[in-house]
């Protein structure tokens, strides 16, 4: 077990060593340049030399690699030409806010589409399922922003229960954990309602395909009790496709996530890394493609080191 | 005494695409305490849907209509919270396959334990020390070191062990085996037949059985069941059933049953009635060599005495002579012009590599076979899986990579390449296990059988379409097959429709890989005739591959025997069989369904 | 046993889609978005950059059929207009992602093991980052215009497909009936253009209407966050953004309506893939 996993961790930062040089060479091969946006109106040749000269990046590019992995390295990720700040800073904030934004979604949706999936996988072709099956598929096609714009006009305009924007009442000097989990729920509604529908559906087939096995037939014939078949039989098995459709949608939670944030201004990675975008501030940018892409990868990782451990087949492999 | 289940006028009725459809019609049966009964049948008769009726296991939709009366208390009319009470305790299920019929992610003690907390209460100390129990009542042998073992873990043949502990775990007064025994290796199923009847014995159990293997059920059962399209056709003593079966289809069904140097396989012409469209009557009329005008209008009911019963207007006589009983004319030995060269054999598969392991070594599954094919011959390989037997045939059809060399027509394989090696290898055709599968689900039965024709150059459409016609003939199959997909014929007719594929490349040599072993009895016998014949007709070769010893030595001059990737016998078949030289080749034949004389031995001792 | 009927793929177009009203949905509704995006300016020629500042956030009309937004434009002229620029440039996007995901799964399929390792390898690193995030780092970085979003888009969305492509092949390849035909002389470019071909068909058809729909989500949600269809040209995302900088005023005819298209356009490419796979079977 212990080979597989290094041997995962090894090509798991392959994988990543080769994306972020990719992404690096990318930002700093494309036409223009960081100086063109810092020096914005102002950019005339002399100046972008200039500016280029003193930023270090008229540096072979091979070189401009090197200086920025050894200060990686050493924690740091470099740092904002627009913002004047070092990235690291910076991003910690972001980050925090995304991971309890994220957890708090991943582990909603995760239980109410165990939930949902245990309904549609035993009532199959009944119409709890069809129902189930309908709202997967309704759900599945609603594009995020417009939940969202959906969410805040009944929610936040029509009766004002939810706040539509920010993560915490910034009028308010004792705004505590109260204010701060009121402004989550409408982003977390948005992602979880996606994510459930997609989850739910996986888990409810897979209910469903282990409720038809031999085995479960072979408990009947023990005299096993309906109950005791779906949490003691089927549950083990049908579990195990979910965690590793889990560490898959990682990329599809940030995805979503990106759009969530900017609509409800939430102050998160993906917002930070919309804003950057838009203001082409690339250390930035670079810093957030590579948190977001180790997060990925950890998260591919967590859910077949949890797949390991439940399936007893896999040490054998 | 009375009987332990007695089953009185029962019919199952299921939902098939919204409608309903009977499977079993008027079933009725009765096992004495201790007795073991075979149910016997073919696909479609409704022998397994009759067990699962017992257990009331069957499909959502599904109606029963009679009375099963297990120890007097009626089954069909119970609740489920009765139901549960029942499964387990009075009756005992064990299915085929275990693999499948085992929870992969649960231990051995856990589903064994469970089956007896269900019925008994009590703690997992208990539940575990009655698992130990188990597992050495059933043969497995240190079942200490295996009790937190998972069912991946074990050999198929003690799965199956595991399978028959679970279901003895609360002393059952009935065990049900739905073909304990398919799909297992011969001498492994002989074992465990062999403790299906001792645990009967010593628990004084009633067993019934459900099977389409004959051959089984002559050796270990008291009482015989006969199903055909849903119902029973003859029931009764197995010994008087095997000495003089009544019923023309038990007839026919004896008749093509492979056995060991038995002369003649009976084909019954023409195929099983859907469910939707069974004729009113006597069911197996249609096919029936001595059918009257009578038999087709009610269905019969029972005749005879003392020995069996058989639902037939006509029974045969008691006296009349056993066809399959008939042995083997001694063959004069042919001489065949060489045709296949195999010389040093060898294959290995590569060990599993990755970044931090070496390549593991792993013995070849195929250790310096040599061996020749002369032209007309028909080569038997028989071993049990694992032997080789498939690699073997899989490595003269070039389709893996082998050490040493194989000769065609004097032209080595190593030798070339491209054009020419495909030219060479076109010459050998294959017949796979799957007859469903050797075929492309998307294109027509006419376009694959034609691909080989037109793969050999340019032919006009025309052409084509008329050879297609001839080799469907040839292979007995109707002219408007061409137009259908592999998804709408039997099993049968694909295999028949993979045979004239293969003859349509008009090869010199055809490697048939367990041709058979998917099909029925019956289905089985009509395929083996019709390659015999086709043999007679083309002289050309066949290697035919199979763990049935029966099957190989009907058809097959010489056989090979393997084991562990080596050869362990080669012999003419007469002479093979009748004094083996290896204990190994004894073994096997032993396993093998014999051709008993017509007072032949039932229970093993 | 039972000998069903085979189903041949050359039953008449009504006999198939009877019954299997999931397809028959998905087309009609993807037809009538199709239609109001590429037909619909000629039936409804309504310039939707001319303002009208009297009109200004008026909800629908007799006048104004969808209403206007803040400028005074004509709703309905926008959302049509908005549906042409979202689809010019999801639909070749999508195209362009599925032609070069097909080509690298077969080629990585069918290849020598080497290759096929050394392309999957590269295919992780592809897949280790959710593709808005890339597309939002590129769409920064690069000059906003028509054909840069195509070739972005297309150049991103490929891996997922190129992987099931890939493992669809290797599924397939060993099969019996292919080492059947290869016995029978058969090439490997014979065995994929003939045999492999027909046996994937089905699953590369069902996920490319897939990739259409999420091509549209994904053009949509870019040019939400304004980098996408660039003003002054309009597109379903970008009305939905400038909508909901308004929320407060509670404009719920300019919300809906390109919500409800892109969710349309969704709808119908999820319907008309399952439909399409309850019609075909998945060839196995």
């Amino acid at each position: 077990m212990t080979k597989m996993i290094l041997r995962r961790l090894a090509s798991s930062c392959l994988s990543l060593f080769i994306l972020v040089a990719l992404v690096f060479f990318m930002a700093h091969l494309t036409p223009g340049g960081p100086a063109y946006s810092i020096l914005g109106q102002k950019a005339t040749p002399d100046s972008v030399a200039q500016l280029n000269a003193r930023l270090g990046l008229n540096q072979p590019l091979v070189k401009q690699f090197g200086v920025w992995l050894w200060h990686l390295l050493h924690g740091q990720l470099g740092y904002s030409y627009l913002l004047n700040r070092p990235v690291g800073q910076l991003l910690w904030v972001y980050e925090r806010n995304t991971l309890v934004f994220y957890s708090v979604s991943i582990v909603l949706s995760t239980a109410v589409s165990i939930l949902l999936g245990l309904v549609q996988g035993v009532w199959f072709g009944r119409w709890p399922a069809k129902l189930i099956g309908a709202f997967q598929l309704g759900f599945y096609a609603l594009p995020p922003f417009f939940v969202a714009a959906m969410l805040i006009l009944w929610f936040a305009v029509d009766v004002r229960w939810f706040p539509a924007s920010g993560i915490i009442d910034l009028r308010d000097p004792h705004a505590g954990l109260a204010s701060f989990a009121a402004h989550l729920v409408l982003p977390v509604i948005t992602v979880s309602l996606l994510t459930v529908s997609a989850l739910s559906r996986y888990f409810g087939e897979a209910v469903h395909e282990e409720l038809g096995k031999d085995y479960v037939r072979t408990a009947r014939a023990k005299g096993v009790s309906f109950p005791a078949i779906l949490f003691k039989h089927v549950m083990r098995n049908a579990l195990r496709p979910l965690v590793t459709i889990l560490g898959l949608s990682f990329p599809y939670i940030f995805t979503g996530g990106v759009i969530v944030e900017s609509v409800f201004n939430y102050p998160g990675l993906g917002w930070l890394m919309w804003r950057s975008a838009l203001s082409q501030d690339y250390p930035i940018l670079i810093a957030i493609v590579l948190i977001i892409g180790v997060l990925t990868v950890l998260g591919n990782l967590l859910a077949d080191l949890v797949n390991g451990l439940l399936d007893p087949r896999a040490s054998y492999e | 005494m009375s009987a332990v289940l007695e089953i009185k006028d029962v019919s199952v009725t299921l939902k098939r695409g919204g409608k309903s459809v009977t499977i079993l019609d008027q079933f009725n049966l009765s096992i004495a305490p201790g007795e073991m009964m075979g149910l016997v049948g073919e696909s479609g008769s409704g022998k397994t849907i009759a067990a699962l009726a017992i257990m009331r296991l069957l499909p959502p939709g599904a109606q029963i209509q009679g009375q099963i009366l297990l120890n007097g208390e009626d089954l069909a009319k119970a609740d489920e919270a009765r139901m549960r009470a029942v499964r387990g305790k009075g009756v005992g299920m064990v299915f085929q396959n275990p693999l499948a019929a085992l929870n992969p992610s649960r231990t051995v003690a856990a589903q064994i334990g469970e089956a007896w907390r269900v019925h008994q209460g009590g703690g997992k100390a208990q539940a575990r020390a009655k698992a130990l129990e188990l597992l050495g009542e059933v043969g497995i042998p240190n079942p200490d070191t295996r009790l937190d073992d998972y069912p991946h873990q074990f050999s198929g043949g003690m799965r199956q062990r595991v399978m028959i502990a679970m279901a003895l775990a609360c002393s059952p007064k009935l065990l049900i085996a739905d073909e304990p025994t398919t799909g297992l290796d011969p001498l492994i199923a002989r074992q465990i037949m062999e403790l299906i009847a001792r645990l009967r014995r010593e628990r004084d159990m009633a067993v019934l059985f459900v099977t389409h293997d004959l051959s089984v059920v002559q050796e270990h059962a008291e009482s015989i069941h006969v199903l055909y399209a849903g119902r029973s056709v003859e029931w009764g003593g197995a010994n008087a059933f095997f000495a003089h079966p009544r019923h023309p289809y038990s007839e026919a069904l004896l008749g093509s049953v492979a056995r060991l140097g038995q002369a003649r396989l009976q084909n019954i012409p023409g195929n099983l009635p859907e469910p939707e469209s069974r004729p009113a009557g006597c069911r197996f009329a249609p096919r029936c060599a001595y059918a009257q005008e009578a038999c087709s209008s009610a269905y019969p009911p029972a005749h005879g005495h003392g020995g069996t019963q058989a639902a037939c207007l006509y029974p045969l006589p008691l006296s009349g002579k056993l066809v399959y009983a008939e042995p083997l004319a001694p063959k004069p030995t042919r001489r065949f012009l060489p045709l296949l060269d195999v010389q040093n054999l060898t294959v290995r598969y590569p060990g599993a590599g990755g970044w931090f392991g070496g390549a593991t070594k792993l013995p070849p599954s195929l250790n310096d076979i040599t061996l020749t094919l002369g032209r007309g011959e028909c080569l038997g390989v028989v071993g049990e899986s694992g032997s080789g037997k498939s690699t073997f045939g899989r490595a003269v059809l070039q389709m893996i990579g082998y050490e040493g060399h194989v000769l065609l027509d004097g032209q080595d394989f190593h030798a070339t390449a491209g054009q020419a090696k495909r030219d060479l290898r076109r010459k050998i055709q294959v017949v796979f296990q799957d007859p469903r599968e050797s075929m492309n689900p998307r294109m027509t039965i006419g376009e694959v059988i034609a691909e080989p024709i037109r793969l050999k150059g340019r032919v006009s459409g025309a052409y084509v379409r008329a050879r297609v016609q001839e080799l469907l003939g040839q292979v007995g199959l109707n002219p408007e097959m061409a137009a259908r997909y592999p998804g709408g014929v039997s099993g049968g007719q694909a295999q028949r429709i993979a045979i004239a594929r293969a003859l349509a490349a008009e090869p010199e040599l055809i490697v048939l890989d367990e041709p058979t072993s998917a099909l029925d009895v019956s289905t089985q016998a009509m395929l083996l005739n019709l390659l015999k014949d086709l043999a007679f007709r083309n002289a050309f070769s066949y290697i035919l591959i199979s763990h049935d010893f029966a099957v190989v030595s009907y058809m097959a001059d010489r056989i090979a025997v393997l084991n562990a990737g080596r050869i362990v016998e080669l012999n003419e078949t007469a002479a093979l069989i009748s004094s083996p030289q290896h204990a190994y080749t004894a073994a096997l034949i032993a396993a093998a369904p014999q051709l008993q004389p017509h007072l032949g031995q039932t229970q093993s001792a | 046993m039972s000998e069903a009927l085979a189903m041949s793929p050359t039953r008449s177009l009504g006999q198939r889609l009877s019954g299997n009203y999931t397809l028959t949905f998905g087309l009609v509704l993807g037809a009538l978005i199709l239609v109001s995006g590429f037909v619909a300016p000629f039936i409804y020629p309504v310039d939707p950059f001319t303002i009208h500042p009297a009109h200004a956030l008026e909800a629908p009309s007799a006048a104004f059929p969808f209403g206007t937004d803040e400028l005074g434009r004509d709703a309905l002229a926008l959302l049509l207009s908005g549906g042409y620029a979202t689809l010019v440039v999801a639909l070749p996007a999508a195209v362009l992602a599925f032609v070069i995901g097909i080509a690298y799964g077969f080629i990585s399929g069918l290849g020598p093991a080497w290759l096929d390792k050394l392309l999957m390898r590269l295919l992780d690193v592809f897949l280790a980052l959710p593709s808005l995030i890339v597309l939002l780092f590129f769409a920064a970085l690069v000059p906003q215009s028509n054909i840069n979003l195509i070739l972005l888009l297309g150049l991103i969305s490929w891996p997922s497909l190129a992987r099931l492509v890939r493992n669809e092949v290797l599924a397939q390849r060993g099969r019996d009936f292919m080492l059947a035909a290869q016995q029978s002389g058969a090439s490997r470019a014979y065995l994929a253009r003939v045999h492999l071909i027909r046996v994937i068909a089905p699953i590369l058809v069902v996920n490319g209407t897939f990739m259409i729909g999420d091509s549209i989500l994904t053009v949509s949600a870019l040019s939400f966050l304004g980098l996408g269809v660039q003003p002054p040209q309009e597109s379903w995302g970008s009305l939905l953004e400038s909508a909901l900088d308004i929320a407060a005023l509670d404009p719920w005819w300019l919300i809906l309506p390109p919500g409800l298209l892109v969710f349309g356009s969704l709808l119908a490419a999820s319907l008309t893939g399952q439909g399409l796979l309850r019609l075909w079977g998945n060839g196995r």
